[in-house]
């Protein structure tokens, strides 16, 4: 299947992937409702892009009370706007902090991998998101470990 | 209250049966009232959109329309209560087009006491415009320091007492930390210590690193003792007429600099190359004009070499894909470990070569310090060069200025711009600005001094081998360069090349790009993204916008622009006779590549031409009334020549 990839270092923080993201989710550019979202880090030197990895656990799904989360085509969880009560209950559940709450529609909305083109690796300018094949979809575990290693070697 | 021109036309009223609102726009204008502490939006309209569009276009606007006095025959000067300080975006801002969080600054400057317009980037126009506004409207002064509170529709001048006497950078940090936000969530816009001194050629810096520099803009903020723009990135839409035409021109327009040869080293490098492809035209301008010769190795100048000297990270503007803003972390020295924005060629030049040095982690770490001051760096340059150069020949003692200033030294430099920024002994006398400084002095030093009558100093180059830009530099109307770098020429239907020392090409070129620059400073997108053909930004706009926008209307906006900021720097008493470089300026390089070709022998010939090409009367300066009508300008032709026209 394929996945979203992050790539942190090559993320320079200028956000089009909201931008390109809210037009598929609300066809407006409206980053407060994208579905990817850029965090600061290292006070204001750097940046990283960071949506919902597709967990093979689906805590969103187990969460909700009236099964509005499914799987799609392409293997994306997305939420079905019709069954969606708005409990905010997979928003509470997810762990990554990759589920939303629409205060406008009362639904909630996660990344559906836009049907299979997501927007926003198609508009990152630095290649910092990529839609890759991928073994798993759980690639998140291989992903800290690797960094572990690299970035924090020598810490203690 | 506000003196309005008898003539020009009030902006029209939206009504309930307008329009629809062009797409890209948010539709309203946010006004703020510092003498009473008043905010208000105010609705613009679609016929106001596409006739000024945004930025320098609706900037100009307001100026001509807000700042007359004695019935539109003179002009309030820059330190006046309705002295206007517009801060504007344009209908690109917000959209993926690369580049495209520009922030306009228009407002009378406090060098020339003339009108400007200075762009920076960053997110502020990315959040306003997220916010519901277009641009803000400042008039009025502060009895103590403010800062300007945007959240939505939560908009409050607030109490800054607690950042006066901080730099940019604190300003940014602190407001960071009150606010509880970080990253691009808090767009700051502030000014220095030298802001709050008055200095004459402060600016406005925001987002660590982008600095509109211009003309003194952050003298005017000081005197409104505004001492910051804080914007947090607003949660509101922004449609697109042709959401997917926008991503498609985006990509044309990336597309072109990414490959098209004008374009492709500064999508690589941003402007680091300007140093060794300057100076191979005789145009990097060393050790305040006595030489064109480099001094240093330039093997060690080129754009890899200095961006590999340090440990660096992308650090890009809304939606930029170009390789050009970085922070960058000093490897060793005095300064190791110091955070700071990597030097544009202007900072190598200004905070580099101007001044002598060749310690590039010198360089950028006091490159960053000017930012923070928050001054510009182009006329920090000149006025420490100077002082270099008059210390040296003794027209400045070590007494006078209490240390000897050499070539090179930057930490006696970054000890001058403390003076300078605290208007500290003769710090306050440069705080005046070269030209004002050096007529203080007076005497030979003042023929060494490189400022244009006008008011201002030049960006960063040897002029004197770039007459385009000492013309434009001249004969503009915003204190600075006016009508900017030619590029995509042959789509103006001008000559791809030119003999750069033939004062009548240099000006039917100058004259012929006039407007381009107008129009890419109103729609909100950076000056280097915007170096892409005319063409790829109106297709941009018309899909944001909806409008069948042509080239031809682009440089019509551009040249209407023009001409209604030559009408307020008239008014402002800027007349033709100061359209001239200062001696030095407009002196004769000695050595180097354009060793002997004499600006000077040309300069009348020059500006005749230029004046005869752009349709302006050469006497009094004024654009003629045929050129006006052309526009569409037939108001400001009234205005102008009253019943003549």
């Amino acid at each position: 299947m394929s996945v979203l990839k992050i790539y942190p270092e090559k993320c320079t923080g200028c956000l089009r992937c909201e931008l390109a993201c809210s037009y598929m989710q609300t066809g407006e550019f409206q980053p407060a409702k994208s579905v990817i979202r850029v965090s600061p880090f290292e006070g204001h030197t750097s940046y990283a892009p960071y949506t919902c990895t597709q967990c093979a656990e689906g805590w969103c799904m187990t969460a909700c009370p009236v099964g509005a989360i499914t799987i799609g085509a392409v293997g994306a969880k997305d939420v079905l706007d019709d069954t969606c009560v708005g409990c905010k209950l997979c928003t509470i559940a997810c762990p990554y902090g990759t589920m939303f709450y629409d205060p406008d529609t009362r639904k909630a909305f996660k990344c559906n991998l836009c049907g299979g083109a997501p927007a926003c690796a198609e508009a990152c300018p630095t290649a910092a998101i990529t839609y890759e094949d991928v073994a798993t979809a759980d690639w998140l575990g291989d992903f800290a470990r690797e960094r572990t290693a690299r970035v924090l070697v020598g810490v203690s | 209250m506000t003196p309005i021109s008898a003539a020009a036309p009030e902006a029209r009223k939206t009504t309930k049966a307008a329009p629809a609102l062009p797409g890209g726009y948010a539709g309203r204008l946010l006004r703020v009232d510092l003498t009473k502490g008043k905010c208000w939006a105010e609705p613009w309209g679609p016929y106001d959109m596409r006739e000024t569009l945004g930025g320098a276009g609706l900037g100009a606007m307001i100026l001509y329309r807000e700042t007359a006095t004695k019935g539109g025959k003179a002009n309030v000067s820059w330190d006046h209560p309705d002295n206007r300080l517009v801060l504007a975006t344009g209908p690109l801002a917000g959209l993926p087009v690369w580049g495209t969080g520009a922030l306009t600054v228009v407002t009378i400057g406090a060098q020339t006491n003339g009108p400007t317009s200075t762009q920076a980037n960053g997110f502020f126009g990315t959040n306003l415009k997220y916010s519901g506004y277009d641009a803000i409207v400042i008039q009025g002064q502060a009895k103590d320091w403010v800062y300007l509170y945007i959240n939505d529709d939560v908009v409050e001048v607030r109490d800054a007492r607690f950042l006066a006497g901080k730099d940019t950078w604190e300003t940014q940090d602190a407001l960071n930390a009150t606010l509880g936000l970080s990253g691009h969530q808090l767009s700051v816009y502030s000014i220095g210590v030298a802001g709050e001194k008055l200095v004459r050629f402060a600016a406005i810096q925001g987002d660590y690193g982008h600095v509109a520099s211009k003309n003194g803009c952050g003298a005017v903020m000081g005197k409104k003792k505004l001492k910051a723009v804080a914007i947090v990135r607003g949660t509101k839409g922004l449609k697109a007429a042709d959401s997917r035409g926008v991503m498609q021109a985006a990509d044309d327009i990336a597309y072109d600099l990414k490959t098209d040869p004008s374009a492709k080293s500064l999508y690589l490098w941003g402007t680091l190359p300007g140093v060794v492809n300057l100076s191979k035209l005789g145009a990097l301008p060393i050790k305040n004009y006595t030489t064109n010769v480099p001094y240093d190795d330039l093997a060690n100048w080129e754009a890899p070499k200095l961006r590999e000297g340090f440990d660096h990270r992308g650090h890009q503007c809304n939606a930029c894909g170009m390789h050009h803003c970085h922070m960058q972390v000093i490897r060793s020295g005095r300064h190791k470990g110091a955070v700071v924005d990597e030097p544009e060629y202007e900072g190598w030049s200004g905070a580099g070569w101007t001044i002598g040095a060749t310690d590039q982690e010198g360089v950028s770490w006091l490159n960053t310090e000017v930012d923070r001051a928050c001054v510009d760096v182009n006329e920090f340059g000149w006025v420490c060069g100077w002082v270099m150069e008059c210390q040296e020949r003794g027209w400045i003692t070590k007494e006078r200025l209490g240390f000897q200033l050499k070539w090179g030294d930057i930490e006696g430099a970054a000890r001058l711009l403390g003076m300078i920024t605290r208007r500290e002994g003769l710090g306050d006398i440069l705080a005046e600005g070269m030209k004002g400084a050096a007529e203080r002095l007076g005497g030979p030093a003042k023929d060494a001094a490189i400022y244009t009558m006008q008011g201002s100093a030049p960006r960063g180059h040897d002029h004197r081998a770039r007459w385009e830009e000492m013309l434009d530099t001249c004969t503009g109307s915003t204190g600075t360069l006016e009508s900017g770098v030619p590029v995509h020429v042959a789509e103006l239907g001008l000559p791809t090349r030119i003999n750069p020392f033939n004062g009548e090409e240099v000006a039917m070129l100058v004259a012929g790009i006039r407007g381009r620059r107008h129009f890419e400073d109103s729609l909100g997108i950076c000056i280097f993204t915007g170096r892409t053909r005319l063409e790829n930004l109106c297709r941009a706009l018309g899909a944001a916008t909806g409008w069948n926008y042509t080239l031809g209307e682009g440089m019509r906006l551009g040249r209407r622009t023009a001409a209604i900021l030559r009408a307020v720097r008239l008014r402002c008493g800027i007349g033709t006779d100061k359209e001239r470089p200062s001696a030095r300026y407009g002196s004769t390089p000695t050595d180097g590549p354009a060793k002997g070709q004499a600006v000077a022998e040309q300069w009348e010939r020059m500006v005749d031409a230029w004046y005869a090409k752009v349709g302006y009367d050469r006497k009094t300066g004024k654009p003629l009334p045929k050129t006006l009508k052309d526009l569409g300008l037939d108001w400001l032709a009234r205005d102008l020549w009253g019943k003549k026209a």
